[in-house]
């Protein structure tokens, strides 16, 4: 394969490349609170809550190779836990966040067991009914003293306007308007409906959070003991991997990383339901799958490229049930259908990739950006940093066998 | 006492549907070891045909043969372009294209039918309620010792054990049927012995999805309308159904669905205020799940050995 350009690991065209990318990561995710409207905000928020999930996911089915169509369940729990200790116990949301992370911990370690012995399909019929039966229990009449039944809960009503989400107890309604450079990232907290921009920055620093969380994951033991699972399960218990306890520990994390992201649904809807956010049900656990796998399953960036991408189409298609709202050249394809066309265009897009780019949008990237600029590794041993060169070649190892 | 015949009654016809699906999940299963997760989503979509062929005056019966006929080309169709060349990469690519395939059948049938519920005087439908295959006005039906037996109730049963009994001559007294117990038992071996494994196979899809078929328009007789997430929930009762009666066994199927249908009655039944119409779900979860670690093989299914 012939490439125009050949550039050297940690040269510096390669750190150019690096801090360019950097950047406009950066500028990206400054430019949405300071320079759209409260809409492009919101729908900001979303797809940050889709990264959060599908990240959480990847963990879990990307990486270690375990099916689960119910993490919905565990961004319930994280919805729920919010929701029951901001409106009936008056917490600051805040402290929400760790709680709810321990819950769906525990909750995923005690899926994991059955999990253990359960395998593939079988695990994805499994966690289905779990994504199905978990609406049924935050509804249940028998419950409804703790999660509200079938109306769900409040969480933006009066106690929680006095908790406010404003950082510390004593800054109660205290954040002040501040600027960089004439953007204001943080918009006027002062108004208590324009709470969207702040809402962003807690969604932004918890896709962060559980980013780093996966990507130290990845590259740390336990990552090549989830891999080894992935890729052959047999040959990992005989090379020593505790199966049991890595399952139990990946189920646990993925479905904690999970929950943080119902935490931010569940401030940003100002309710809980299953009827009001959409991620509490099965649709939301196909949706994240979905995201996953377009994005690149096994690979960090992957769930936040096709959560960008998902909500982006969806955003844009979302009024094409009305024909008017379909652009003229693509009017004859979509506008026979009733409803929004995203849906079935992610289905046929999940099929086709599955074909052709098993490994997502960013297996695309992977396969074709060499033909443009190929990055040289750096040969192991040469430098004074050794040990990286040596992960960064066990890590090219097994994101290479991905899929068998 | 008489109530609880009630519930038996009720839980083996509401049962005979989750064996539907379940035969069809078996079907698929033997011939190709995948989990079809689009089975529920097929039938759906041969559900809406059959509304639609009602429309325009088609009377039920006939309807439901075509409706039949659709699910056959749907599943041999979805087998032979996606799900035989995908299954030579990983079960886990099949797991993604099956669930690719039911997300699009569902955007498909909201597209073309719209996302309310059907038939629906709002959008001009001309029928009442979804087509019944059997009588079903308030006073169609006959009460043994006190016992209410609805005729459509009564009728879904018997059409369930008559495809049963017609599916079992099929595998048992037909060459065909053999040639598919063979591609079951060992797909090399049946190529080996001249059996066209990929003929097989496609008629093994489009069985599954016509049988599924049924099931759709039967679920939807019973719900009076038909709507996209009616097969989310039947899904999990038919592949309750499977697991416990074992994932290749058919037989197992159908007595796994009766005896699903007939726990949840009972459970909703006598334990209304705990159960109810509200968690009747959980109770095929607990199936599912306790059949798994407990007997993987279920009630009938053969033991999988597993060589290291």
């Amino acid at each position: 394969m012939k490439s125009l350009a050949t550039i050297r690991e940690g040269g510096a065209a390669n750190w150019a490349f690096r801090i360019a990318a950097t950047v406009v990561v950066f500028a990206l995710v400054l430019y949405v609170p300071t320079k759209t409207g409260a809409g492009t905000i919101q729908t900001a928020i979303e797809a940050l809550v889709l990264m959060g999930a599908a990240m959480s996911l990847n963990l879990l089915l990307g990486y270690t190779g375990q099916i689960s169509i119910g993490h919905s369940a565990f961004l319930g729990m994280g919805a729920y836990t919010t929701g029951i200790l901001v409106s009936r116990y008056g917490w600051s949301p805040w402290y929400t966040f760790p709680v709810a992370f321990v819950l769906s911990f525990a909750l995923g370690v005690i899926v994991s067991f059955p999990a253990s012995r359960i395998k593939g399909v079988y695990l994805a019929l499994v966690t289905l009914a779990l994504a199905l039966v978990f609406p049924q229990v935050v509804t249940w009449k028998k419950l409804s003293w703790l999660t509200g039944g079938g109306s769900g809960l409040p969480t933006k009503d009066a106690q929680v306007a006095d908790t406010g989400f404003n950082i510390g107890a004593a800054s109660r309604g205290q954040m002040q308007y501040f600027e960089i450079f004439g953007w204001n990232p943080l918009g006027d907290l002062r108004k208590p409906d324009n709470k969207a921009a702040f809402w962003y920055w807690i969604a932004v620093g918890v896709v962060v959070i559980i980013y780093l969380v996966c990507r130290g994951l990845v590259k740390s033991r336990v990552g090549r003991s989830m891999v080894a699972i992935r890729d052959n399960e047999t040959a990992a218990a005989v090379m020593g991997v505790n199966l049991v306890a890595t399952k139990a520990f990946v189920f646990g994390i993925s479905a904690g990383l999970c929950a943080l992201p119902g935490c931010v649904t569940a401030i940003k809807t100002g309710g809980v339901s299953p009827e009001g956010i959409q991620s509490l049900t099965v649709r939301g656990a196909i949706t994240f799958l979905i995201v996953m796998v377009v994005g690149g399953a096994g690979s960090l960036w992957g769930p936040i490229i096709g959560a960008a991408v998902y909500v982006y189409v969806t955003d844009i298609t979302g009024g094409w049930a009305s024909d008017e709202a379909i652009p003229g050249v693509l009017r004859p394809f979509f506008g026979w259908a009733k409803i929004p066309p995203s849906d079935g265009i992610f289905a046929v897009l999940l099929i086709v990739l599955m074909f052709v780019a098993p490994r997502g949008l960013v297996g695309v990237w992977r396969q074709y950006s060499p033909r443009i600029v190929r990055v040289l590794p750096r040969p192991a041993g040469t430098t004074g940093a050794a040990p990286v060169a040596i992960a960064a070649t066990i890590t090219n190892t097994h994101s290479e066998g991905e899929h068998e | 006492m008489e109530l609880f015949f009630q519930r038996l009654i009720d839980g083996l016809s509401q049962g005979s549907v989750y064996s539907l699906i379940a035969l069809g999940l078996v079907i698929i299963y033997r011939g190709t070891g995948h989990l079809n997760f689009a089975q529920g989503e097929m039938a759906l979509f041969c559900a809406y045909c059959v509304y639609q062929f009602g429309e325009w005056g088609i009377p039920v019966w006939i309807a439901l043969v075509l409706g039949m006929a659709v699910g056959f080309a749907v599943g041999a169709a979805s087998e032979v372009t996606l799900v035989r060349p995908i299954s030579k990469k990983s079960p886990f690519a099949v797991f993604v294209v099956t669930l690719g395939l039911f997300t699009f059948l569902n955007w498909l049938d909201g597209a073309i039918w719209g996302n309310q519920q059907l038939p629906n005087s709002g959008v001009g439908s001309k029928q009442q309620s979804y087509p019944s295959l059997f009588p079903n006005a308030p006073d169609d039906f006959w009460q043994p010792f006190g016992v209410t037996i609805r005729y459509e109730r009564a009728g879904i049963l018997a059409l369930v054990l008559v495809i049963t009994a017609l599916l079992f001559l099929l595998f048992n007294k037909t060459k065909f049927g053999l040639a598919m117990r063979a591609v079951a038992s060992n797909t090399e071996s049946a190529k080996l012995a001249g059996i066209r494994t990929n003929t097989v196979l496609m008629v093994s899809w489009g069985l599954a999805a016509a049988i599924g078929a049924v099931g759709g328009v039967v679920i939807a007789g019973l719900n009076s309308n038909v709507n996209l997430g009616l097969m989310f929930t039947v899904f999990i009762y038919g592949s309750a159904a499977a697991t416990l009666g074992g994932f290749d066994s058919p037989i197992g199927a159908v007595l796994g669905g009766l005896i699903i249908g007939v726990v949840e009655n009972m459970a909703s039944g006598y334990a209304q205020e705990w159960i109810g119409q509200d968690m009747k779900l959980s109770v095929a979860f607990m199936v599912i799940l306790v059949v798994l670690l407990f007997k993987p093989s279920g009630l009938f299914g053969t033991a999988k050995v597993e060589r290291v």
